[in-house]
């Protein structure tokens, strides 16, 4: 993968609707993204940046354009080879969790190993080891609502790094929670990035959460408006 | 993953139990009559063939008339049996061990202050030899009380019972119709037929007797023929149809005015109207399994769209469209299964207090048994199929947004 970004927006356009009605969430993104970058993404409601998210994510595809995903056109994969491609290479981080009610902690992180069709015994292994790299030990058997809100996105994130993916895609994944759990969270994936290797892209509103990141692009009516080195993070 | 996906559908009905119980109603009914209905079915064919095997195989019954033919009217003008019948059969008839006349009516049989509707029926002895009656007390009628037509009778035990009690009936008199009739002797118990008829109402008395004071005509409604040792019953048919044609100097061309029938007809004749019975409550069955199917849908659409969220969540961590799709299938199928199951219990519960309270073998069929967890189970894949497609067709970022 030498000199090939690990992410690429060719001219990628997403419309929704048809006619008078038509809307283009992203008009004509150019954008690129190497292996081990934290970006924060960034922008007013309506700008384009969770479609562009989405995107990145493979959970959407584009109208027209080309998006380039670890060298695979990942823009004209179907619906199941795009899962494949989620289940292997990225992991999700919601704002609101998106744990499974009245399943525990274990379970939730397990998940995506299911999926993977790893056998059950390796899978306890695996996820145990994930919750303990969030900090979570011995909370394995607790369900979502005996866990607050930071413990919840700990899981959360254990459950996204647990297939040891080459992305974490984070949706405003400090929105839920206080400043000093905010701040805990981020510090978390700051060291799962350095860590790990780990690809972040993360979208936020609020600047002091972005100011973790290496490097923030802001949207704007659908294009990238401004992309910029964080300078006090590197 | 398989037996993943069963837990997880186990504890998805555990978590709403109540629901699941309501929407399993309709199946757990309709499954419940399935196997109630046939096992009742099997049980009552059981029967039938034990009495029919008890009377003896080698019996034939002559009736006037063709034999019925289920939905067409009966044909008018029937030449009645009569005397010369019997008196040609037994002239000309070989290979016979009894040839006996019989004639029936249902007549109020009073004694005292007690009074019941009893199945009279006017013979001689060899009835009690073709029907396979005992006398357990008492004797059998005597030749002169047949050939005079005497006012002697022989009492069911049902008649017994109600008239006397345990007591003992000979020697008393009681009113047959509009005649006075002498008991001479008690009949031993039988019990209720396969159709639920008690065989124990019966009172006979001498065929003279009947047909002068009690049916006022001369008419033999069955003749009743039994084969000895050394022939078939095919021949004995044969025999007595040559014989009846002749006594009614029927020419070649004319059908037989009568109907010779050995006992595997009978059977067949009374299994083939319990299947028919069976048959039918077996369709009231399969609509109510329709329902049934139709409450399973509806409660997967339920489900499916109550766990939008989770779907998306799983779309979005690398689930196929296949893996959301058997999912569903699997939930829908353990809960009719299940149902099937609560069913299937059911079912046998009734059939059992129904054979208990008929007098018939229990007879619960493997088959029938595996045939409804199968039938359960395909309804189940069936009716959660659309629910479930249309679970597994939802868009991650759509059903990730659901609130």
């Amino acid at each position: 993968m030498t000199g090939e970004p690990f992410i690429a927006f060719t001219d990628v356009w997403k419309t929704y609707g048809s006619g008078e009605a038509q809307v283009n969430a992203l008009a004509g993104v150019e954008l690129s993204i190497a292996r081990g970058e934290f970006v924060a993404i960034m922008g007013p409601s309506g700008s384009g940046k969770s479609t562009a998210m989405n995107i990145m994510g493979c959970l959407d595809t584009p109208t027209a354009g080309r998006y380039d995903f670890c060298g695979v056109d990942a823009g004209r994969l179907d619906r199941d080879r795009r899962a494949a491609l989620r289940n292997l290479y990225i992991g999700f981080v919601f704002q609101g969790y998106n744990l499974l009610p009245r399943t525990t902690a274990a379970e939730n992180v397990e998940l995506p190993l299911i999926y993977r069709g790893t056998p059950a015994a390796e899978r306890r292994m695996i996820a145990m080891e994930a919750l303990r790299q969030v900090g979570l030990a011995g909370r394995e058997d607790h369900t979502p609502a005996q866990l607050s809100g930071g413990q919840q996105q700990r899981v959360a994130i254990a459950r996204a790094i647990v297939t040891r993916p080459a992305l974490l895609v984070a949706d405003e994944p400090t929105g839920n929670l206080d400043t000093q759990r905010s701040h805990e969270i981020m510090q978390l994936i700051v060291r799962l990035n350095a860590e790990l290797g780990l690809t972040v892209v993360m979208v936020t509103h609020e600047t002091d959460i972005a100011a973790y990141a290496q490097r923030i692009i802001t949207f704007v009516d659908g294009r990238v408006a401004s992309d910029v080195p964080n300078l006090k993070a590197a | 993953m398989i037996w993943e996906t069963v837990r997880l559908a186990l504890q998805s009905v555990r978590r709403n139990a109540l629901r699941s119980v309501l929407t399993l109603l309709g199946i757990v009914i309709g499954v419940a009559a399935v196997i109630a209905m046939l096992t009742i079915g099997s049980g009552t064919t059981q029967k039938v063939k034990s009495d029919i095997s008890r009377l003896g195989s080698n019996l034939l019954v002559v009736r006037a008339g063709r034999p019925p033919v289920p939905g067409s009217p009966p044909s008018a003008a029937v030449r009645q049996l009569d005397e010369r019948d019997v008196r040609a059969l037994l002239t000309h008839l070989t290979g016979a061990q009894v040839v006996s006349p019989a004639s029936q009516k249902q007549v109020r049989v009073v004694s005292g202050t007690e009074s019941l509707t009893v199945s009279v029926t006017g013979t001689d002895n060899g009835y009690l030899d073709a029907r396979d009656w005992k006398i357990v007390s008492g004797r059998p009628f005597t030749e002169s009380e047949i050939r005079g037509g005497a006012s002697s009778c022989l009492l069911g035990e049902t008649v017994r019972q109600q008239f006397f009690g345990a007591g003992d009936p000979e020697g008393s008199v009681v009113r047959v119709g509009h005649m006075s009739c002498k008991v001479v002797g008690l009949l031993e118990a039988k019990g209720f037929s396969g159709f639920g008829q008690d065989q124990d109402n019966v009172v006979l008395m001498p065929l003279v007797a009947f047909q002068r004071r009690v049916a006022g005509t001369r008419d033999i409604d069955t003749i009743y023929v039994t084969a000895d040792s050394g022939t078939t019953t095919t021949e004995l048919v044969d025999r007595v149809t040559d014989i009846l044609r002749d006594s009614h100097r029927l020419p070649p061309d004319r059908e037989d005015d009568f109907s010779v029938r050995d006992m595997t007809q009978v059977a067949d004749a009374m299994t083939s109207a319990t299947t028919s019975m069976t048959g039918m409550l077996g369709a009231l069955a399969g609509v109510s399994l329709l329902v049934g199917g139709i409450g399973i849908m509806n409660i997967m659409l339920v489900s499916v769209t109550e766990r939008t969220r989770e779907i998306g969540i799983r779309l979005a961590i690398g689930a196929h469209e296949r893996h959301i799709l058997v999912q569903f299938l699997v939930e829908a199928t353990v809960l009719s299964l299940l149902g099937g199951l609560i069913g299937i219990t059911l079912g046998l519960a009734l059939a059992g207090a129904a054979a208990l309270a008929l007098g018939i073998p229990f007879a619960p069929s493997l088959s029938v048994i595996l045939l409804a967890v199968g039938f359960s189970g395909l309804i189940g894949m069936v009716f959660g199929f659309f629910p479930a497609l249309r679970g597994a067709r939802l868009d991650p970022i759509e059903a990730l947004r659901h609130e």
